[in-house]
């Protein structure tokens, strides 16, 4: 593992925190852990594409936190949700969330992950990396924090744009039109049209 | 197909040019009102960040912006997207990639410019650096030699940025026929932007519309299939790609 970090990167860990570094350390690799399963299972000649997204959704429902993400996601209609109602969306949400995460990073398949900065403020941390493709470097940095020892990621920020605030913005717009129940329904929905769809 | 697509291309710098006031700079970021409630009896709320703030985007247009999305969706379905299939298929992606170098490389004056319009001189040093380098060792652009050899990177500067830089806030959402989301800022530094590239100075006429069609699909033969992850994926399309531009846009401003 420590032949990963040049000499330099290691000795500036040690200068500053030695505790904080450790915790460092731990964040991008927790991410780096993920996103190289993710990458390796995609990469894996010999499954199917049904193979391969079950694969990766384990993998994601490990380091995602989908109750957060959903709270933070419907903000203040997440407390006037019924428990079944917000049990429900919670499913939903992951579902989506996993589907669009993964056909996102399918699209970049060949491309290098550059893991370019970490910050850390107690239990949060911010993983900055940059998908480089042939024509654009991507941003992509994981918000994650850190639950019972383990770091879990709670958005993800692509080019500036959160996962979370967008879907925030428009599941309030359409719970302000069709009310929550609507919202459940359109999500159900999509699900459904998601699993028949063959890629 | 080529006269459609050039008819649409002239449709669309029309209205991007014609019109549009800066005057409502009605968007607003409000705080969250959850972030001050505190967490209910034994339910733990996730902790909310303290950039967490909530973007009312205003859309008083949204039916005629929805037509437009419509239009533009079925233009990129039915014309755009199988072109650029087949121009991916017909020509190699490093030969893409040179092209985009060098447009990028002819819209080096946009950057430069508004670099500087911000302060930002040395984004602006660099990106002068860059277009040199670039035009003479790059030979005309093809090749981002800046980056490779000298990793001076490329940093995006546009009217829209400057403009919200000084304050002016994004007004409301657009949806530009064919140039897809935008606002009525960034509707006007579009236009601006036109003018500060030099693809507008070489080319004149009708052969102006067509080398920025050419520009469009080439950028799309390079493009990872955004869109249609984004129409798969999202309950309301319109609603995600609005939403994602003004997010977009507003963190570039800040950068």
């Amino acid at each position: 593992m420590l032949k990963r970090f040049s000499v330099p990167i290691l000795i500036g860990f040690i200068m500053t925190l030695a505790s904080a570094a450790f915790a460092a350390a731990s964040a991008t690799e927790s991410v780096r852990i993920s996103v190289d399963a993710i990458i390796g299972v995609l990469k894996d000649a010999k499954l199917d594409k049904p193979a391969k997204r079950d694969k990766i959704r384990v993998v994601i429902a490990e380091r995602f936190d989908f109750r957060a993400m959903s709270q933070r996601t419907l903000a203040t209609n997440w407390k006037m949700a019924s428990k079944e109602q917000q049990q429900q969306f919670i499913g939903l949400f992951a579902e989506l969330i996993q589907n669009t995460y993964i056909s996102r990073v399918e699209a970049y398949t060949n491309e290098t992950v550059k893991y370019s900065a970490e910050k850390i403020t107690d239990d949060r941390a911010v993983v900055d990396t940059l998908i480089l493709s042939s024509s654009a470097e991507i941003p992509v940095s994981y918000k994650l924090y850190l639950k019972d020892g383990r770091w879990l990621v709670y958005d993800v920020n692509i080019e500036g744009v959160s996962l979370i605030n967008n879907y925030r913005t428009s599941y309030q717009e359409i719970v302000k039109k069709e009310g929550f129940p609507g919202l459940l329904a359109k999500m159900e929905e999509k699900v459904r049209e998601l699993a028949n769809q063959p890629s | 197909m080529k006269k459609l697509l050039i008819l649409l291309l002239a449709l669309a710098y029309a209205p991007s040019g014609a019109g549009l006031d800066l005057g409502s700079g009605a968007v607003e970021a409000t705080e969250t009102d959850a972030a001050a409630d505190t967490p209910q009896g034994e339910e733990e709320m996730f902790p909310f960040d303290e950039e967490e703030e909530q973007y009312s985007v205003s859309d008083p247009l949204e039916p005629v912006n929805r037509g437009i999305f419509w239009f533009n969706d079925k233009l990129y379905f039915y014309l755009l997207k199988p072109v650029a299939r087949g121009y991916r298929w017909a020509v190699p992606e490093p030969w893409r990639v040179a092209v985009q170098n060098v447009f990028s490389n002819l819209a080096s004056p946009v950057r430069i410019i508004n670099a500087g319009f911000q302060g930002k001189f040395s984004d602006a040093g660099n990106e002068l650096t860059r277009f040199f380098v670039n035009t003479t060792l790059g030979i005309g652009g093809l090749f981002d030699t800046a980056k490779d050899h000298f990793d001076i990177r490329k940093h995006d500067e546009d009217t829209g940025q400057t403009l919200g830089h000084y304050g002016i806030g994004p007004g409301f959402y657009l949806v530009l026929p064919i140039l897809g989301p935008s606002d009525v800022r960034d509707a006007v530094g579009t236009f601006v932007d036109s003018r500060e590239n030099l693809v507008y100075y070489l080319f004149e006429g009708w052969t102006y519309y067509e080398v920025k069609g050419y520009e469009k699909v080439n950028d799309l033969s390079l493009d990872k299939d955004t869109y249609e992850g984004i129409k798969k994926d999202a309950l309301d399309p319109y609603l995600f790609v609005r939403d994602a531009y003004m997010q977009y846009r507003e963190n570039k401003v800040k950068n």
